[in-house]
């Protein structure tokens, strides 16, 4: 079969008006089915004729996934709830800044216009050498295109890999772990709900997948929990450009400080894994602390153990160590 | 049912990139279908005395020696090895997700020590050709006897009996295979002594070594089953026991083995150097010449 | 009294089309009963067609045929046809197919079995210069006098490249003049580095797409081109066919930047493709595949060894390039060394390249092809001279820039004005260079400054074109028609303003005509080089100084008295016997025929002007006339490019935070349209020198970064807001009007303003190669080892 790219093959459109709806698709379709929100990550893989779905469905015109709500204990965001919509919202500005920030990383305004919150969490990684349709492990192949000996690896993961080593490529997805989100997932047999840290995974669990979600699952709402409304936020996002580009390192930290030392800290960086990383021996060690210069430069040197570059990546050592030593340096 | 995965390279030719999973279901429902068909074949099958021998339990201690320590710890770190890299290969196919490469790789290195000590062992310390060799007419009448309880029992064997040496030669061919694959498969992986080289072979090559990994992979799924199914059975726990104790009594001596091939006590050393066809391998086990 | 034209802002003729969406690029365009066609393209960076069974996909429903290599000419050597049955670049078309959708064709696509056989090749021109090492196509790396041969350096060669030093190796192309070796022994500060410029792709915002369709024998082909009435031409040589058969639509063009200076060849593929299944094509290419089809500026691998006196004068230049020629050739290390001679004036130089084939996507000019290059390379170790020798930075190019005297290149070759020292001390005055010394290698928290500088020339003008125009009886208005393209530059409008200035007119009185050669377009250059700006206003000056004294001639003639008595203003003519509007002079002149209304034609117009005004003969009052100006040396414009920058050293970004550019290019014609571009190029060097790349996988010799969002050229938000330009505004005296071009320098001046920005942030360490990306910076900063080898190309 030749190949051909930039054309989007056809499928089966559905477009559920409820989420009932929705998971009865996914169930009845299983894994020839594709879920739909903003179409960001989606269409690239349709237009390359890469990821074939036979059915997509389009969650467009499920109101009840939209919006964002007050809840006892915190904020509900539906999943398809637009990134312009998270980053205008008054209540998440004023109370989860470090979300509204993270939003406002992502792409052009035009992309945040039409991507969702789930979407941006739930997307799937940007190793070329996998989105060039390469039968790599994570295509289903039998290697690791991007950690070959000469293989163009610069955005490529220093921690966490597992024959493969791409990274995941969200910016919301580090300030949903420090602000302890939980996301909702629902399939047609029952609700779950993940800590925002366990619902990305990384190739050792699958090699397939960037999230718990299997065929069938649907991330629904995403909790952000009260406890840490109002904290000390910190989030920096490094990138090649000032817009339209995915990360190399990022940071998104939460700290709670009462007379002047640490005594609450989530903290998490993208970019150098395969799964958003969650810094809890850093946390540990920065709580109690004053969070000054000393602890910032051992809280960075802490968050690179066992750090191992490719060949094109070793600077994503001293870039996350400094942006951990950044975050640190904020939070009193 | 698929044989192989196939998938277009970075340049769009189809390349080989492995066996279908679908073959590993095979060998699961083979190796189950044919474990209940031999247990039923077994129950309704009239009960065959052994043949007597002219062996005679005088003389002969109580627990007669088949394999030394070593021997068994040897035995056993290998199925070990064996377990875990079968355990490593197939369990995440099956859905349960895990990190499995690091483990199957230095399990694939243990296993790969072993049998080099044992092929290095085996030629040096033992008659090899005398226990590679299989006779067609031992061969014919075990079939004889198997397929009709009323023909004559094939002649007894020597230490290791017909059906052994038959498997040992099969885990020996599927064996090799999946080691020289794996090892090969090892310039793909990093490692503490070196990083990956995905391309020291070209895709198409690499393709087939994967497709010979699968299907002895695959082969070893059966071969194991078969193994530890024959090992349960209650009629051969005497000479698994052996494989844990280290000997077996007089009684089975006397009545499975003939003196002549496997000879036990004093005369033992008057056949060093000449012993008897018959005297090879077990199934999945070295054996030291000095165990007999 | 008619207002003045040249040197004020108009709102350009395409604006408001361009704005709404009105606008028609050639992909807008249907025909009835139009096909679309889809490419299948090369997997393989080197590879040969062994077997192509294309019947399941023609047996697919909706599928009208198949193009192959075999339909299309194809020539000896690297050169280009539409279609190929041995490709050379991943990506490389090697059959089309056509449906009644893109959507059928696709699936066509996939339908075909094809089976290539995978040939050596290379990406990068050192590999191929090893000994034993691959190259580009089946005869060699090297192609001269028609034939291939292949040019190897040896062991020792690679063996100083390793030990970084510029090997003494064959070389293709070499000049020198003076006496180098003695200017080295005289020199008191000798540098020697090695540099690496990345290759990069144009990628304009407009894809190639193009349609096709014949009536009758005549073509008529839309086209995404830079240029019109020369395009016509290249197509026409394409299809071996009567220029005058065919009628070529190019209205927009929504950028080039050198990659569709006189179309491309795969314009054609519509028009072959119409040919033979007998209906319109449209042929839409896809960013993806603009990638490869489009073009790309090729990368220099350089060792540069720069002699310099204690007084800051360069006085010796040894430049060794090695040219990334891509699969069909490239030849900007001409020019690169050419305009390392012009800008730093050594008097003693050498220059050595070498060209090599590769098997990467076609190389072609991007906006100051090889110029760009060499000045963003060179820039820095000029500054780290300065800072050597304890000289300011600014002083360095004082001392080492052109005055109009200049002499340069192996011809030593003249240039009509030069007032690069003006654009200099100008920006210098507007960036407030001398205050801002003091932020240089300033640091506030993790951020320290840096401060850049850097000088730009390339080529602005050509000469001898022809200008046509016509004044209309029916609304008395001038029409120019122009056979220039319309790249967005606004030179469609701006260069009839001398016509309009010239014969008193509004310029609501003026209409242009461009964009469809049926409509009759005169003899043009191409739109690249920035030729048109001088070019075209030195043709249509001469064509409406020929409107203006027929016009003079007609009122005479009709109301009596001398010719030269009449003036005009304002659509009017008056003179001795009364007064007359164009609209009556109009008329008049296709009563009076002859000349007047171009029944009779300049003997010296060139043939191909002479249809197009034929076609308008006896329309109107004509001018016509071919630019007899003359003149002599090169015509050049310059930019100075100043920026100041904040580089974090905890994270290796850079962020520009002022940049200022100040061109002489001559009289400014249309104030705005130049700010444009001297802005929009230095945004486009400020691009290539830091954010946008190409990277390659050595392994299978593809490309990545195929898109725009991991080709990243510079978004708004990568350049400062703020950011001032200006003109030294001093006109070129060989031009009646003065203006010379402005699209290329730019570019040089803002990537070098950043390299020497970056470095002099860095303390004055010059990294020597692009793009100059967080991750190569953070690790020099962090003295980590670095990821690639110094001469490594594709590495982005």
């Amino acid at each position: 079969m030749a190949i051909i790219r930039d054309m989007i093959p056809d499928f089966d459109l559905f477009q559920p008006a409820s989420v009932d709806d929705a998971l009865a698709l996914l169930a009845e379709h299983g894994r020839e089915a594709w879920v739909l929100a903003g179409g960001l990550d989606s269409y690239d893989w349709f237009k390359d004729r890469i990821k074939r779905p036979k059915v997509v469905v389009d969650l467009g015109g499920v109101a009840e996934l939209n919006g964002i709500r007050e809840v006892e204990g915190g904020l509900e965001i539906g999943a398809m709830t637009t990134l312009t919509e998270i980053v205008r919202d008054a209540r998440v500005r004023s109370q989860y800044p470090l979300l509204a920030d993270a939003a406002e990383h992502v792409a052009t305004p035009q992309i945040r216009n039409q991507g969702t919150l789930g979407g941006n969490a739930a997307q799937d990684t940007r190793c070329w050498y996998y989105r060039s349709g390469w039968p790599c492990y994570r295509a289903g192949g039998n290697t690791c295109y991007a950690s070959a000996p000469k293989a163009m690896n610069r955005e490529h993961c220093i921690i966490g890999r597992s024959r493969c080593v791409a990274v995941n490529p969200s910016d919301t997805a580090p300030a949903l772990i420090a602000l302890d989100a939980k996301m909702i997932v629902r399939n047609e047999r029952r609700p779950n709900v993940y800590d925002a840290e366990d619902f990305f995974i990384g190739p050792s669990t699958d090699i397939t997948r960037m999230t718990v979600m299997k065929p069938g699952d649907l991330l629904t709402q995403i909790h952000i929990p009260a406890a840490w409304a109002n904290a000390n936020f910190y989030y920096e996002k490094i990138r090649d450009r000032g817009s339209w580009d995915f990360q190399l390192v990022s940071v998104a930290a939460a700290f709670q400080v009462s007379g002047g030392t640490i005594s609450g800290a989530r903290i998490a960086v993208n970019g150098v894994a395969p799964y958003p990383l969650r810094l809890e021996a850093v946390e540990r060690m920065v709580i109690g602390t004053e969070g000054d210069e000393a602890v910032a430069t051992e809280a960075g040197e802490l968050s690179v153990l066992g750090a191992r570059p490719l060949r094109h990546n070793d600077y994503k050592i001293p870039m996350m160590r400094n942006l951990v030593r950044r975050a640190i340096r904020s939070a009193v | 049912m698929e044989f192989w995965r196939s998938a277009a390279n970075p340049w769009g030719q189809d390349v080989l990139i492995g066996v279908s999973w679908d073959l590993m279901w095979a060998a699961i429902i083979v190796a189950g279908l044919f474990f209940v068909g031999h247990a039923i074949w077994i129950k309704t099958r009239p009960a065959v005395e052994p043949a007597p021998t002219g062996a005679s339990a005088a003389g002969l201690p109580e627990r007669i020696q088949r394999h030394s320590l070593a021997a068994r710890l040897f035995h056993w770190t290998m199925s070990a090895s064996m377990l875990v890299l079968l355990g490593t290969a197939f369990v995440p196919v099956l859905g349960i997700q895990f990190d499995w490469v690091q483990i199957h790789w230095i399990a694939g290195v243990v296993l790969t020590a072993t049998i080099v000590y044992h092929v290095i062992h085996s030629i040096g310390w033992q008659d090899f050709w005398a226990m590679m060799t299989v006779g067609v007419g031992e061969g014919i009448a075990t079939l004889k006897h198997i397929m009709s309880p009323k023909a004559p029992p094939p002649p007894k064997a020597g230490k290791y009996p017909f059906d052994h040496r038959l498997f040992h030669h099969t885990i020996v061919v599927v064996g090799l295979g999946v080691i020289a694959t794996g090892l090969l498969m090892m310039v793909r992986i990093d490692t503490p002594f070196w990083t990956r080289n995905p391309y020291m072979l070209s895709d198409s090559l690499w393709g087939v070594v994967y497709v010979v990994h699968g299907l002895c992979g695959v082969s070893l799924i059966f071969l194991t089953a078969s193994h530890i199914y024959f090992a349960l059975r209650p009629e051969k726990l005497w000479i698994t026991w052996s494989m844990v104790r280290g000997w077996i009594d007089r009684e089975h001596y006397v009545a499975h083995f003939d003196p002549e091939k496997w000879v036990v006590g004093e005369a033992e050393d008057a056949k060093k150097g000449s012993i008897a066809s018959g005297a090879v391998a077990d199934a999945s086990v070295s054996v030291r010449r000095e165990d007999t | 009294m008619a207002e003045k034209l040249i040197g004020t802002d108009i709102a350009p003729p395409d604006l408001i089309a361009k704005i709404t969406g009105r606008a028609k690029y050639s992909e807008d365009f249907r025909a009835d009963n139009m096909a679309f066609a889809k490419i299948l393209a090369s997997p393989m960076p080197h590879a040969r067609v062994r077997r192509v069974d294309a019947s399941r996909a023609l047996a697919l429903p909706g599928v009208l045929g198949i193009l192959r290599a075999e339909d299309v000419p194809q020539r000896d050597g690297p050169r280009e046809a539409v279609l190929t049955d041995e490709p050379h670049y991943e990506g490389e078309p090697i059959l089309a197919i056509a449906a009644e959708t893109e959507q059928i064709a696709a699936a066509a696509i996939e339908l075909i079995d094809i089976d290539f056989e995978p040939l050596p090749f290379v990406i990068d021109p050192l590999e191929s210069l090893r000994p034993g090492g691959p190259n580009a196509y089946s005869g060699g790396n090297l192609f001269s006098d028609d034939a291939w041969s292949e040019i190897k350096w040896t062991a020792e060669d690679f063996a100083e490249i390793d030990a970084g030093r510029m090997p003494n190796a064959e070389a293709v192309v070499e000049w020198s003049k003076g006496d180098v070796s003695a200017a080295f022994a005289a020199s008191d500060l000798i540098l020697d580095e090695v540099i690496v410029h990345q290759s990069l792709s144009h990628h304009p915002m407009e894809p190639r797409s193009n349609m096709a369709y014949w009536e009758n024998g005549k073509l008529f082909a839309h086209v995404s081109t830079q240029s019109a009435q020369r395009t016509k031409y290249a197509m026409a040589g394409m299809l071996d066919m009567d220029p005058e058969d065919i009628v070529l639509v190019a209205e927009y063009c929504g950028g080039g930047f050198g990659s569709k200076i006189s179309g491309s060849t795969i314009m054609a593929l519509p028009a072959f493709f119409s040919r033979k299944i007998n209906r319109p094509i449209m042929h839409r290419v896809t960013r993806a595949e603009e990638n490869y089809i489009g073009r790309a500026r090729p990368g220099f691998q350089s060792w540069l060894k720069m002699g310099f006196l204690s007084s800051g004068k360069c006085n010796a230049i040894d430049l060794y390039l090695v040219e990334e020629a891509g699969a069909y050739g490239s030849g900007d290390n001409g020019t690169a060394g050419m305009v390392a001679d012009l800008t730093y004036t050594p008097q003693n130089m050498r220059f050595r390249a070498v060209s090599i084939y590769t098997n990467t996507p076609p190389k072609a000019a991007q906006r100051g092809p090889g110029g760009a290059q060499i000045i963003s390379m060179m820039e820095p170790i000029l500054d780290k001279a300065g800072r050597e020798l304890g000289i300011d930075r600014l002083e360095m190019r004082m001392i080492n820039a052109p005055d109009a005297d200049v002499s340069f290149g192996p011809r030593d070759s003249q240039l009509t004005s030069v007032h690069a020292k003006e654009a200099l001390r100008m920006g210098a005055e507007m960036f407030d260079w001398a205050g801002k010394q003091s932020l240089s290698g300033q640091r506030v928290g993790s951020k320290v400054s840096g401060i850049g500088i850097g000088l730009s020339p390339y080529t602005a003008g050509s000469r001898g074109f022809d200008g046509l125009m016509l004044i209309s009886p029916e609304d008395g208005k001038l029409h120019v028609h122009q056979g220039i393209g319309n790249l967005g530059t606004h030179s469609i409008a701006d260069t009839a303003r001398p016509a309009a200035e010239i014969l008193g007119l509004n310029w609501d009185q003026v209409e242009i005509v461009w964009g469809n050669s049926s409509r009759g377009m005169p003899r043009s250059s191409v739109q690249a080089g920035s030729q048109t700006t001088h070019a075209h206003t030195r043709a249509n000056h001469a064509a409406a100084m020929d409107a203006r004294r027929k016009i003079q001639e007609v009122a005479a003639r009709t109301l009596g008295g001398a010719a030269n008595a009449y003036r005009m203003d304002n659509g009017v003519v008056t003179g001795p016997g009364g007064r007359m509007t164009f609209a009556q002079i109009a008329a008049r002149a296709i009563e009076l025929g002859g000349e007047y209304d171009g029944h009779t034609l300049p003997d010296d117009i060139h043939e191909t002007t002479v249809p197009a005004a034929t076609g308008l003969a006896g329309k109107g009052l004509m001018g016509v006339a071919k630019d007899n100006y003359g003149g002599e040396g090169g015509i050049y414009s310059w930019v100075a490019g100043f920026a100041h920058v904040e580089l974090d050293v905890e994270t290796g970004v850079v962020e520009i935070k002022e940049y200022v550019g100040i061109t002489d290019c001559g009289t400014v014609i249309h104030p705005r349209s130049l700010g444009a571009q001297v802005l929009g190029g230095s945004i486009q060097g400020m691009g290539m020198a830091m954010t946008q790349r190409w990277v390659f996988d050595p392994q299978y010799g593809v490309p990545f970064a195929k898109r725009l969002y991991t080709a990243r050229p510079p978004g708004i938000l990568d350049v400062p807001p703020n950011m001032s330009w200006g003109a030294v505004g001093i006109a070129d005296p060989q031009s009646p009007v003065g203006a010379k071009g402005i699209g290329e320098p730019p570019v040089g001046a803002g990537a070098a303003a950043l390299t020497t920005a970056v470095a002099d942030a860095m303390g004055g360490k010059c990294l020597c190669r692009t793009p100059l990306t967080p991750d190569i910076i953070l690790a020099e900063l962090e003295g980590r080892t670095r990821a690639h080898g110094r001469l490594d190309m594709h590495v982005g």
